[in-house]
């Protein structure tokens, strides 16, 4: 580190340097030299003034940022700006003089196949690749290769007409299609039966907690019901404190607690998405039923996601007397990016990981060893040393 | 909306990718699954190593009875069969599926094995066909997880920390095997709410019964695919839901129902019903 610095003083990394990018559009080169998460799509349009195409989702869903780039359609939106050096670009200002896109436009025009225009740049760039590439003008085809690119004003009758009578055209003028088709489907004929061959030894895969995932009234409701090799008292004693709970959890880290209400943040890591959720809420138990909650809120600034839930535990004797049966249900609502980014699977599996690791450490704890690989652990330490008894309900 | 700042490295071998792993790291090949995490935050690496300038990621042979795809293979080159040796058709009509062009064009078969969405067509598909996946580590050496392994749950593969995905070997003998594949989606393109998948090849005995999109890895229903191979009938979508109901304890009925008729149809294009 640069002693000098006073970003790495302040111990915020310095933004990654501008890199240059050289890229042809629209058949002429061009240079630009832009930070690393520069967008293709924002190079066209800020840098090079190139408006036509258009942003909306940003996440390669609706279509509306879709230019060629080396001859065929991609998503400006997802594209980098050091994936884009050396690209050779073709925006909606350009096609001049090429035949097939005159032939579009007027179809386009023919067929009302526009009417706000928002969609209209990306919906070209695809009808352009289409036009080019289709074998026939099967409107099921077309229908299908059109998903990808959201209007939602005038409807797709204009724009799927449009495309077929290009194609109509295309072919009338003799020139053949650019795609391959797909090798033929035959119908099912069955076959004679066979022995199989012994499956190779595969791992089985993680057997998932018994339970279910369901949504209630808007709220994700996880519920599991976990089986733990320690008798219920001591099972109860474990999840009757806040402290050890939070320390079984990964990644969670309690900033302040009376016993009761509590602070702190979950910091989590699935695939690729990282999140650190800081919140507060309240811990309540009742020592006569074994049972308890946990409510409270978290907020992820990084992520612009809300987090609002409650847990609810209860223990209960196991099959033998050494065993107890723990029934955790968690029940939780995704605001904000997470949420918008509408992959139930995503959050349920999260969930899953989290609970899973967390029975783990449950179990690692009552067998008197540490958790593994907790990031609250030290932490957790100071604050016992620092806290004595505070901590610890009666 | 940018992504968070990141840098880019785009090295020209694979070890040299490998090489450049750390927490703070990811891989990005196409960049259709990472760039929309990205760009709504939800992945804030701060750097990003592509695959881009690493030719030979996108190199397709054909060695010692299997088909080699390079892990940085485009869907679109599949969908296309544009390849040196050819691809088995299941694998070309799988690609026609994912997603749309545009996507296709970018997004990389290896890409979407190491995201391992759940509901995503690959992880279903490579299962029923029998692959098996070369991961890359830093030092240059090469170890193979035979897929559904490779999977082990949302979002969760076998790869270390230092490893990436080379390649994927499909055996050659499935461009002959007789195969069905179906997916339920709200949305042409959007991401599956169910996937069946059925891989045969009587020559060599391999049979694979696969139910995709469960919401973790791929399931493979290996006594249901057993008696499919020694009975030639198709089991018929009530007896598949009981067995789907038998391997995933506590699913939604709605669900089990989708996945029961993602199945039953995959079957009924190699066995009429």
């Amino acid at each position: 580190m640069n002693a000098l610095s006073p970003a790495a003083d302040a111990g915020t990394p310095t933004p990654p340097r501008a890199i240059p990018v050289r890229l042809t559009v629209n058949g002429a080169p061009a240079e630009v030299l832009v930070p690393p998460r520069t967008q293709l799509a924002e190079i066209l349009r800020d840098r090079l003034d190139l408006t036509a195409t258009h942003l909306a989702c940003e996440q390669g869903v609706c279509g509306a940022c879709t230019v060629m780039v080396d001859g065929r359609p991609v998503r400006s939106c997802l594209t980098f700006a050091a994936d884009c050096d050396g690209a050779e670009v073709e925006t909606l200002e350009g096609w001049q003089g090429d035949a097939l896109m005159e032939k579009l436009r007027a179809a386009f025009a023919r067929n009302h196949a526009l009417q706000c225009g928002f969609c209209t740049p990306g919906m070209l760039a695809t009808a352009r690749d289409l036009v080019a590439r289709l074998d026939s003008d099967d409107e099921t085809r077309i229908r299908n290769e059109l998903s990808g690119n959201l209007c939602r004003c005038t409807g797709y009758v204009g724009i799927v007409a449009a495309i077929r009578e290009v194609i109509s055209e295309r072919d009338a003028a003799g020139i053949a299609p650019s795609g391959r088709a797909l090798p033929a489907l035959h119908a099912a004929a069955g076959f004679a039966p066979f022995e199989p061959a012994a499956a190779p030894a595969m791992a089985e895969a993680a057997a998932a907690p018994a339970g279910e995932t369901t949504v209630e009234d808007g709220w994700s409701v996880v519920r599991r019901h976990v089986a733990v090799a320690h008798p219920p008292s001591a099972v109860w004693a474990h999840f009757a404190d806040l402290p050890s709970v939070v320390r079984c959890l990964p990644g969670a880290e309690l900033a302040e607690t009376d016993g009761t209400r509590f602070a702190g943040h979950v910091a989590v890591r699935f695939g690729p998405i990282t999140a650190r959720f800081e919140g507060e809420g309240r811990f309540e138990t009742d020592a006569a039923a074994r049972s308890g909650s946990v409510r409270g809120t978290g907020k992820d600034r990084g992520g612009q996601s809300n987090v609002t839930g409650g847990l609810d535990f209860a223990v209960a004797q196991g099959a033998s007397p050494e065993a107890s049966d723990v029934d955790v249900a968690l029940r939780f609502r995704i605001e904000g990016r997470l949420g918008q980014f509408n992959r139930p699977e995503l959050v349920s599996g999260l969930v899953d990981h989290l609970l899973g690791e967390f029975v783990q450490n449950c179990n690692a704890v009552l067998d008197g060893g540490t958790v593994r690989d907790s990031g609250g652990l030290s932490v957790w330490s100071l604050l016992r040393a620092l806290a004595g008894g505070l901590f610890r309900r009666r | 909306m940018k992504p968070a700042a990141f840098e880019h490295l785009r090295p020209d071998t694979a070890d040299a990718v490998a090489g450049l792993l750390s927490p703070e790291a990811k891989v990005i090949a196409g960049g259709q699954s990472l760039g929309p995490m990205l760009n709504l935050r939800l992945a804030r690496p701060a750097r990003l190593v592509g695959l881009g300038a690493v030719a030979s990621l996108r190199d397709i042979r054909e060695e010692n009875g299997m088909i080699v795809l390079g892990a940085a293979v485009s869907h679109a080159r599949i969908e296309d069969g544009d390849s040196p040796v050819a691809l088995p058709p299941m694998l070309r009509h799988v690609a026609r599926g994912i997603a749309y062009r545009a996507v296709r064009n970018r997004g990389t078969i290896g890409g979407s094995l190491a995201h391992a969405d759940p509901a995503a067509d690959w992880i279903a598909a490579l299962t029923a066909l029998g692959a098996q996946i070369v991961l890359r580590s830093a030092a240059g050496t090469d170890r193979r997880v035979a897929m559904p392994g490779f999977v082990q749950g949302a979002y969760r593969t076998a790869l270390g920390p230092d490893e990436i995905i080379a390649a994927v070997e499909v055996p050659a003998a499935m461009r002959d095997a007789l195969w069905g594949y179906d997916k339920l989606c709200r949305k042409v393109g959007e991401f599956a709410d169910a996937i069946g998948a059925v891989a045969l090849h009587p020559a060599s005995g391999h049979v694979r019964l696969v139910s995709g999109a469960t919401g973790a890895g791929p399931l493979v229903l290996a006594e249901a695919g057993a008696d499919l191979a020694r009975s030639a009938r198709h089991p018929g979508s009530p007896a598949l839901r009981d067995a789907l109901a038998a391997a995933l304890p506590g699913t939604d009925p709605v669900k089990l129902r989708l996945l029961a008729t993602a199945l039953s149809r995959a079957i009924a294009k190699v066995l009429p019903a």
